[in-house]
C-alpha cells in the first residue's frame, strides 16, 4: 500500500536551532497517525513543512508515491492536504461566516450573506462543533472558537490528508469525542489523520499508529497496539523528571488548608472581586462575581474557552474594562482596565495568547524577559539581562540556542515557558494565569504546575484558568466551573471528573 | 518597522542599489545621453569639489535630522508621515523668533532652536490627541496638519511675518551675525551637518542602548504585548511621537539659521517626505537612515550638476530615491516571507 504522504529525509534549520535532522514520516491511507514529542521536538515545523507552508533545507515529499513540491500553501491544499496550525490563521476583522467561506475551496465567487450563514450552521452541525454566532467578527472571539472554525475551515475541502496541530488542546471533553469520532469516520473511508498531541490518552484511544519525535529526530514508530501509554510516556519523559499526571502533592498540605491556618495573621485578602463583571460588548455576559483569595490561596477556574473565564481574567490583570471592584493587596484597581496598575499591586499575569499578548517575538529571550523594567541605569546592562535570562531559561528548562535567541523563533510550548519564567520570576502578590500548561509536553506542565505551587507556598494568591478537564485536579485546591458566564460554587478537587465533565457542558450535576 | 538583522539589511541594500543604478543607467539612455557621462557629471556634482560637497552637506542637515526623527518614531510603533509639517513648524518658529533676538550670537542661536525643537513637538500634539483620545490613526492627522503647515507658512510669509521692506512673499533675514558661517569658505556647509550627525549617534545610542530605547522598540514592534507585560504605551508613543516632532523641528530651524537666513513660501523642498524614505531605506535605524539622508542628499546635488552638464532631466534625482524605497520594501517582504 503506497503512503498517502510521505516525507524523506526531511531537514529545517533556524538561525542556530537545527530544528528537523533527517526526518522520515509515512502516512498510510485510513489511517489516524499521532505525532508525540516534548516541546520544541519538530512537530509543529515537520507538518508545516508537509503542507507547504514552509520549505524544508533537505529532504522530499511524495504523495501517493510521486514526489511533490509545494511553493505556497495553496499547492498543497490542491493537493489534497489540509493543516490545522497550532495558532489559527483567521481574518480577525471578517465575521464567522466570511472566514468559513475563505477556507472552502469550492465556495462560489459571489456568494449571499445568508448562504456564507447557512455554511456556519451545516458545518456546525456536521462536525458536530460550536462555531459561535455566524456574524460575529473572529477577533472577539476566544482561541477555543477560533480553532473550532479553523478545524472545520479545513474539514470543507475534503481533504484526503488532514493534519492537526494540537486541536484537542481547546477543546471540550464532548466536542473531544465528536472530532474523533468524525476523524475515525474520514480513515475508514480512506482518508489519512495526522494528529499532534500531548495527551497520551487520545493517542491510545483513538490512533492507529505513531511516530515520536525528540529534539527534531523521530525516536520511534509504530502501532498504538504495540505500544503502551507507559511506555511512550517513558520516552517522552526521558531526561525530564520521572513524573506521570499524578496528583502532586498530598490534600493535607495542598496550598488552601495551609492559607486557611495562616490566615488569622494575615487578614487581608490578596485578591479581592466584588459584584465584578467584565464589559465586553461582544463576548459572553459574565454575571456579578465575587470571590476573595488568601495570600498562598489558589483557585482553579475550569472552562471551555468562550464561557466567559478568560475575560474575567484579563479584566483583573486591566486589559479589559469592568464594573464592580477588584482589589489586589487592598489597592483598589481602576475599572477603566490598567494594566499597570495590576502591575503596581503586584499582580502577574500569564495571558492565553502568549504570542500577542505573551513576548514580542522580534526581540531576544534576555530582551523579553528583562522587560518591563530592564536593568541599566544609562545604557542597558546587558550583562546583567544575560545573566538573568540564563538563570531563568535554565530552570524553567527552556529549549533555546542562546539567550540572544528572538522569541519568535521558539516552539510554541517553550514560548509559553519563556512567559512563566517572566511572570513567575517577579514574586508575585497576585498571579492571574489563562491556561499555563497548555501546548506543554507532560513534564513540562508537570513542573510549571509545581511551579505555580511554589509562588502560592510563598505567600502568592493565584487564580489559574484551565480548560483540561484532566489537569484541574492535579492542583489540589478547589476548583469553580464557569459556564456561559456563570461560576459554580466550590468545588473539591476530589470530585469525579465526569462531575466536572457534565458541569462544564452546561448540564446540570 | 521591525528589526533587521544586519546580514539581512546588508543584503536588501545591496538589492536597492543595484535596483537604483539600473534605473539610472536606463532613465540616462532613455534621455539620450551616456551613462558614463551622466554618472561622472552626478558625481563630481555631489562629491567632486570643495564647492560640490559642501552643497551635498548643506542638503543633507535637514534631511539627516527628519531621517532619524522618522527612524525613532518608527521603531516605536508611531507612523509619523507628518515630519515635514513638523520641518515647516520649526522652521516658522526660527523665522519669527530669530529677527528679534539679541545678544551673543550663540545664545541667540541656541533661543533659535529651542523654540523651533518646541514649534516641531506642538505640532504633534493635535494628531496625538486625537489618535490617543479619539482613535484617530496619526498616518491621517499628520498628513492632514502638513497640508495646514503648508498652508499656513504661504499666509505667514505674506501677512505677520512678512518682511517689511520689499513686496516679496518672505520673512525678514536673521542677523548676519546670528546666521551659521560656512566650515570652509565658498561652501555653503555649516557647522549644522556635525550636529546633526552628533544627533543621529545619540538617538540610535537612545534607541538600541538604553532601557528606555527597549521599551520602546517592545511597544513599536507588539502594542498587544507591551501593554499586557505592563509598558506604559500610552506615555511612550507621546514621547517617542513629540521627541519625533522636536527633531523635524529642529531641521526647520536649522535649515533657517545655516541655509537660507529666512523663511518664504513654498519653504521645503520636501525634506520631510525624503526623510520618511530614508528612514524606510535604513530599516528605521538612525544610523542608516541618516547615510541614507545623506545618500538623498549627494543625489539632489549632482542632478543639478548632471542635467547642466548633459542635459539629463534633475528629476531623477527624484526617481532614484522612490526606485531604492520601492526595491527595499518589495526585497524585505519577500525576504521575510521565505523565512517564515
Amino acid at each position: 500500500m503506497l503512503p498517502s504522504l510521505e516525507l524523506r529525509g526531511i531537514s529545517k534549520r533556524f538561525g542556530e536551532t537545527q530544528a528537523l535532522s533527517e526526518v522520515s514520516l509515512s502516512i498510510l491511507p485510513g489511517e489516524i497517525h499521532a505525532l508525540l514529542g516534548e516541546n520544541g521536538a519538530g512537530k509543529s515545523t515537520l507538518v508545516s513543512i508537509a503542507a507547504g507552508r514552509l520549505a524544508a533545507d533537505a529532504g522530499e515529499i511524495l504523495r501517493n508515491g510521486s514526489p511533490v513540491s509545494f511553493d505556497r500553501a495553496r499547492d498543497a491544499r490542491d493537493a489534497g492536504l489540509a493543516l490545522v496550525p497550532q495558532h489559527d490563521l483567521l481574518i480577525g476583522a471578517a465575521s464567522v461566516a466570511d472566514n468559513l467561506a475563505f477556507l472552502d475551496p469550492n465556495a462560489p465567487f459571489f456568494e449571499s450573506p445568508a448562504a456564507r450563514r447557512a455554511r456556519v450552521i451545516r458545518l456546525a452541525q456536521r462536525f458536530a462543533l460550536d462555531l459561535g454566532d455566524a456574524n460575529a467578527r473572529v477577533d472577539a472571539l476566544p482561541v477555543g472558537t477560533r480553532q473550532r472554525i479553523e478545524i472545520a475551515g479545513a474539514l470543507t475541502g475534503h481533504p484526503e490528508v488532514l493534519i492537526l496541530d494540537e486541536p484537542t488542546a481547546v477543546l471540550s471533553p464532548d466536542e473531544t469525542a465528536a472530532l474523533f469520532a468524525s476523524l475515525r469516520k474520514r480513515a475508514d473511508a480512506g482518508g489519512a489523520v495526522v494528529l499532534i498531541t500531548h495527551r497520551l490518552a487520545e493517542v491510545f484511544a483513538g490512533a492507529d499508529r505513531l511516530t515520536l519525535l525528540a529534539r527534531g529526530r523521530s525516536v520511534k514508530t509504530c502501532r498504538v497496539s504495540e505500544t503502551t501509554p507507559e511506555e511512550i510516556g517513558g520516552l517522552l519523559l526521558a531526561g525530564a523528571e520521572g513524573e506521570t499526571r499524578e496528583k502532586e502533592k498530598d490534600f493535607d498540605t495542598h496550598p488552601s488548608k495551609h492559607a486557611a491556618r495562616s490566615a488569622a495573621n494575615q487578614p487581608l485578602p490578596s485578591l479581592e472581586l466584588t459584584g465584578f463583571a467584565p464589559h465586553l460588548a461582544s463576548a459572553v455576559r459574565t454575571e456579578n462575581v465575587s470571590l476573595s483569595l488568601s495570600p498562598g490561596e489558589l483557585l482553579v477556574l475550569l472552562a471551555i474557552d468562550g464561557n466567559g473565564a478568560d475575560t474575567i481574567a484579563r479584566a483583573i490583570a486591566g486589559l479589559e474594562r469592568f464594573s464592580g471592584r477588584v482589589e489586589v493587596g487592598g489597592v483598589s484597581l481602576p475599572p477603566s482596565g490598567d494594566p499597570l496598575a495590576f502591575r503596581a499591586a503586584g499582580g502577574a499575569f500569564v495571558p492565553a495568547d502568549r504570542r500577542e499578548e505573551g513576548l514580542v517575538a522580534s526581540l531576544s529571550l534576555e530582551e523579553n524577559l528583562a522587560l518591563p523594567d530592564p536593568p541599566g541605569r544609562v545604557f542597558l546592562d546587558r550583562s546583567a539581562m544575560r545573566a538573568h535570562a540564563g538563570d531563568l531559561l535554565a530552570s524553567f528548562g527552556v529549549r533555546a540556542a542562546s539567550s540572544t535567541a528572538l522569541a519568535g523563533s521558539l516552539s510554541g510550548g517553550n514560548q509559553q515557558k519563556v512567559v512563566l519564567a517572566r511572570e513567575l520570576s517577579r514574586s508575585p502578590r497576585v498571579l492571574v494565569a489563562v491556561h499555563p500548561t497548555r501546548g506543554l509536553d507532560l513534564a513540562s506542565a508537570a513542573a510549571v504546575r509545581r511551579r505555580i505551587l511554589d509562588v502560592c507556598r510563598s505567600g502568592a494568591a493565584a487564580l489559574v484558568i484551565t480548560a483540561d478537564l484532566d489537569e484541574a485536579p492535579l492542583f489540589g485546591a478547589p476548583l469553580r466551573v464557569v459556564t456561559r458566564g456563570r461560576l459554580s460554587a466550590p468545588l473539591q478537587p476530589t470530585t469525579p471528573v465526569e462531575t466536572l465533565g457534565r458541569l462544564m457542558a452546561g448540564l446540570a450535576a | 518597522m521591525t528589526q533587521e538583522s544586519a546580514a539581512r539589511r546588508f543584503v536588501v541594500a545591496a538589492i536597492a542599489l543595484a535596483a537604483a543604478a539600473a534605473a539610472l543607467v536606463g532613465l540616462t539612455l532613455l534621455a539620450g545621453a551616456s551613462p558614463i557621462d551622466a554618472l561622472h557629471a552626478l558625481a563630481e556634482g555631489s562629491v567632486g569639489s570643495r564647492a560640490a560637497l559642501g552643497e551635498t552637506l548643506a542638503r543633507a542637515t535637514a534631511l539627516v535630522l527628519t531621517a532619524i526623527a522618522a527612524s525613532l518614531a518608527f521603531r516605536a510603533g508611531v507612523l509619523n508621515i507628518g515630519l515635514e509639517g513638523q520641518f515647516l513648524a520649526g522652521a516658522v518658529a526660527a523665522a519669527a523668533v530669530g529677527p528679534l533676538l539679541s545678544g551673543a550670537p550663540f545664545v541667540a542661536r541656541a533661543g533659535l532652536l529651542v523654540a523651533s525643537a518646541l514649534a516641531g513637538a506642538l505640532w504633534v500634539l493635535p494628531a496625538a490627541y486625537l489618535e490617543a483620545r479619539r482613535g484617530v490613526p496619526e498616518v491621517l492627522s499628520t498628513i492632514l496638519l502638513n497640508l495646514i503647515a503648508a498652508a499656513a507658512v504661504s499666509g505667514l510669509v505674506r501677512g505677520a511675518l512678512q518682511d517689511p521692506r520689499g513686496d516679496y512673499p518672505q520673512s525678514r533675514a536673521l542677523p548676519d551675525a546670528v546666521r551659521l558661517a560656512p566650515l570652509v569658505s565658498g561652501s555653503r556647509a555649516t557647522a549644522a551637518i556635525v550636529a546633526a550627525i552628533a544627533l543621529a549617534l545619540l538617538v540610535t545610542l537612545v534607541v538600541e542602548a538604553t532601557p528606555l530605547g527597549l521599551k520602546l522598540r517592545a511597544t513599536g514592534l507588539a502594542p498587544a504585548a507591551a501593554r499586557a507585560i505592563g509598558l506604559p504605551g500610552a506615555r511612550l508613543r507621546l514621547l517617542a511621537f513629540s521627541a519625533s516632532g522636536a527633531l523635524a523641528g529642529l531641521a526647520g530651524g536649522l535649515e533657517v539659521l545655516a541655509v537660507t537666513g529666512r523663511l518664504y513660501d513654498p519653504f521645503s523642498a520636501g525634506a520631510g517626505y525624503t526623510g520618511i524614505a530614508a528612514a524606510l531605506l535604513g530599516g528605521s535605524h538612525p544610523l542608516a537612515a541618516a547615510a541614507s539622508a545623506m545618500l538623498f542628499a549627494a543625489l539632489g546635488a549632482g542632478s543639478s550638476a548632471m542635467q547642466r552638464d548633459t542635459g539629463v532631466p534633475g528629476a531623477l534625482a527624484t526617481i532614484v530615491p522612490g526606485v531604492l524605497v520601492l526595491t527595499v520594501l518589495a526585497a524585505r517582504a519577500r525576504l521575510t516571507q521565505k523565512r517564515a
